[in-house]
């Protein structure tokens, strides 16, 4: 059976990291995805802050992980994947903080990577395409910094996995980078190519899939073994909401609004043979403490029943 | 371009007259004859059931009491839909209103029906008939969608397309596919031709198969919208195959079909326009543009709707004009700018080099003399004594206002730009000009 993941983020903290991933383990999860951007969130770069997490030596960092490192192997949990600090380019941003994101905080959340033995870093393309006129011109600095990393991960064996995303116009979300599925596959490939290695793969976000309207099976299988982790999460169609799958009904015949069927023969159909991997830390918090295990153990439960489902 | 506005909300084909004088008046010269107002989805997802059977006596049993005319179903009866029309189309020739495009019956998004296709060939065969009679050369037929996977949707709509081709070619009519969304648990859903790559393909291999171009493309801007799909990576990558656009705006999460610039939210418009604007000048669009507002139009009082329409018809003219506005820099032998602003930095941004200004003007004298963006700024009189030939861009959005101060300066050739919809933006803004 496939092995299934969450985020660490609102599960793993840092002053007790043994207790965070016991919780995941007894929850029945067997992996994470370490939530490397909560070290230096988006909300503070979009105020155009930087925080000094970064500025430590690569020993510094890895003497401040080491404890979850332990912690996640002695409680049995592999760490999977993990997400890179986002946005990695701030469009009005000041030439100092663009230099710090792409020069320092990428190639420390590579090094971390391979700190962790983790195989996928996700990050998000960039938001250009208003200023630059299409999704080529936004794609190809997205693939610049792609370049910048990609030695680094053919040295380490990792892949960077890049995101569908999505944009807003008058908070009507619509898509963003990585939305076209020919073009992630073109590209994808190509690059590979290039360096001889599988450096770049894709991460399906199936909420941010079900924002702009993506058909998930067609998707899915498109992008075949190009698909290396998920973000899997719900949301109603009008907000990036992060919730449970299954929540969301839009008929009278209550059936999920989600279509969760589609994404299960997307998995049987692309035969996937990784970790279904749940972002969905905005659970945790909604919920009463008191019941953050219970909330996992269900969501670890819907993750074993889309495999069960997809017979993997 | 022909700009078309669609009846829907505004005529009543039982009682055309004020509806097509509506559009008439507001300086529309055509219209796009929606056949769906003579066989909706609603009518083709209950075809051939007992219960629709029953309702259909007694809706007849109705109108006979009342001394109405009421037609039998079109869906049993296609060869009705001349007649059915009859009345409003009398009224369009009466206005002088052509028919430049046709969009044929379609079953509702959230279908259930795998059993139409015999109905549904059979209405858009006389569909293709009643379009040669009525003059007009283009038919949308929306692709069918009941089928999963983009392989079978294909091998579905392929051979459902090709079976109209040889009668299209008989009768000198395009087939247009129609980008799709489906229902799933009341969610949108991204359909057939929703992709573009898969939908110029589409239209190629039909075309290929067919050995003549009897296939295009109508895009409609609503349902790119509700997808949440970029238009321009949509428009460039269809490119010509695009004949037709259909226009209008919704909320971005249910479909409807309002007056473009109407949805907004925070003081931002909810579709795209941009994208839409770039998408089409890129690929220099010279079709049909249909204006559908069918729920605006629904909305407003009767009494209005001569006030609606005229700010429809402005607004068409608009989009009209910016996808155009390449056609209106090639006018002229020379040009000028009147304004050293932010206006006319986008200007040189992204026209300077191919539509070189001689310089640009502006009413403040402290910059007279200097550079701006490349352009020596001079006072207003330099204007004066330019020839005709040379136009006189405004890039300033007080636009009237210095259009009145130019005529009253006895200068006519003057034009407006306007940087709202650029092929590319600067990621600033300069502050204090």
């Amino acid at each position: 059976m496939l092995e299934i993941g969450v985020q660490t983020k609102n599960a793993v903290e840092d002053q007790n990291p043994a207790e965070g991933f016991r919780m995941l383990k007894r929850a029945g999860f067997s992996c994470v995805d370490f939530s490397l951007n909560y070290y230096l969130t988006n909300k503070t770069l979009y105020r155009m802050e930087q925080n000094h997490f970064f500025d430590k030596t690569r020993g510094e960092l890895e003497d401040y992980f080491t404890p979850h490192k332990r912690e996640a192997q002695a409680a049995g949990i592999r760490i999977h994947q993990m997400h890179m600090p986002y946005p990695i380019y701030m469009p009005n941003g000041k030439k100092e903080l663009n230099d710090y994101l792409w020069n320092v905080m990428a190639p420390k959340s590579m090094e971390l990577c391979s700190f962790f033995e983790c195989s996928y870093i996700v990050i998000h393309g960039f938001k250009l395409a208003k200023n630059l006129g299409s999704e080529e011109a936004e794609w190809s600095e997205t693939e610049r910094f792609i370049h910048s990393i990609a030695p680094m991960a053919k040295e380490m064996g990792i892949t960077i996995c890049i995101e569908n995303l999505y944009s807003s116009v008058g908070k009507h979300i619509v898509e963003g980078p990585c939305c076209n599925v020919g073009k992630a596959v073109e590209r994808i490939d190509r690059i590979n190519d290039r360096y001889g290695a599988e450096v770049l793969g894709f991460c399906f976000d199936t909420g941010h899939a079900n924002l702009a309207r993506l058909d998930f099976e067609d998707f899915m299988t498109r992008l075949g073994h190009r698909l290396k982790v998920f973000h899997i999460h719900d949301n109603d169609g009008v907000g990036d909401l992060h919730q449970i799958p299954f929540t969301f009904t839009k008929t009278r015949e209550n059936q999920p609004s989600t279509d969760w069927e589609g994404f299960v023969r997307g998995l049987r159909a692309m035969g996937f043979d990784k970790v279904l991997s749940f972002e969905t830390a905005p659970v945790l918090s909604a919920f009463p403490q008191d019941m953050k295990e219970d909330v996992l153990s269900l969501i670890a439960k819907i993750g074993k029943h889309f495999a069960g489902e997809a017979g993997l | 371009m022909n700009i078309v506005c669609s009846p829907s909300g505004i005529v009543s084909p039982f009682r055309p007259g004020q509806g097509i004088m509506d559009i008439a008046g507001a300086g529309f010269e055509g219209i796009s004859l929606e056949l769906a107002m003579c066989c909706s989805g609603h009518e083709l997802e209950h075809f051939g059931e007992e219960s629709q059977k029953e309702k259909e006596k007694e809706e007849q049993q109705n109108a006979l009491d009342r001394g109405i005319k009421k037609f039998p179903p079109i869906s049993e009866h296609p060869q009705g839909m001349s007649r059915f029309f009859e009345k409003m189309l009398g009224s369009c020739r009466e206005k002088n209103l052509h028919v430049f495009v046709m969009t044929a019956p379609s079953l509702p998004r959230d279908t259930k029906r795998e059993d139409m296709v015999p109905v549904l060939k059979s209405l858009h065969e006389e569909a293709i008939r009643y379009c040669k009679s009525l003059g007009c050369s283009y038919l949308v037929i929306r692709p069918l969608t009941y089928v999963r996977g983009s392989e079978k949707l294909w091998q579905l709509n392929r051979e459902y397309y090709l079976g109209l081709a040889d009668l299209a070619k008989d009768h000198g009519v395009m087939i247009l596919l129609e980008n799709q969304f489906v229902l799933r648990n009341g969610q949108a859903v991204r359909g057939a031709c929703s992709d573009e790559t898969a939908a110029a393909r589409w239209v190629d291999e039909l075309n290929r198969e067919a050995g003549e171009e009897r296939f295009g493309f109508c895009m409609n801007v609503g349902v790119l919208s509700l997808c949440g799909q970029s238009m321009y990576e949509f428009a460039v990558t269809m490119g010509q195959r695009i004949k037709a656009v259909i226009l209008g705006d919704c909320d971005g999460y249910h479909e409807g079909y309002m007056l473009p610039f109407t949805s907004v939210c925070s003081g931002q418009p909810r579709t795209d326009w941009l994208s839409l604007i770039r998408g089409l000048r890129r690929i220099g669009f010279d079709g049909q543009m249909i204006l559908n507002m069918s729920d605006t139009a629904a909305v407003f009082s009767p009494l209005l709707r001569p006030q609606l329409m005229a700010l429809a018809k402005a607004v068409a003219e608009y989009f009209k004009w910016q996808v155009q506005i390449e056609e209106l820099l090639k006018k002229y032998d020379s040009i000028v700018l009147f304004g050293a602003g932010n206006m006319c930095r986008n200007y040189m941004k992204c026209y300077g080099e191919t539509y070189p200004p001689l310089f640009t003007c502006d009413n403040n004298e402290r910059i007279w003399g200097t550079t701006f963006c490349g352009l020596e700024v001079k006072p207003p009189e330099a204007l004066k004594g330019l020839p005709e030939t040379c136009g006189i861009f405004i890039c300033n959005i007080y636009y009237r206002e210095i259009e009145k101060q130019l005529r009253d300066m006895g200068i006519n050739h003057i034009e407006f730009f306007n940087d709202e919809y650029m092929p590319t933006f600067y990621f600033d803004r300069l502050k204090g000009v």
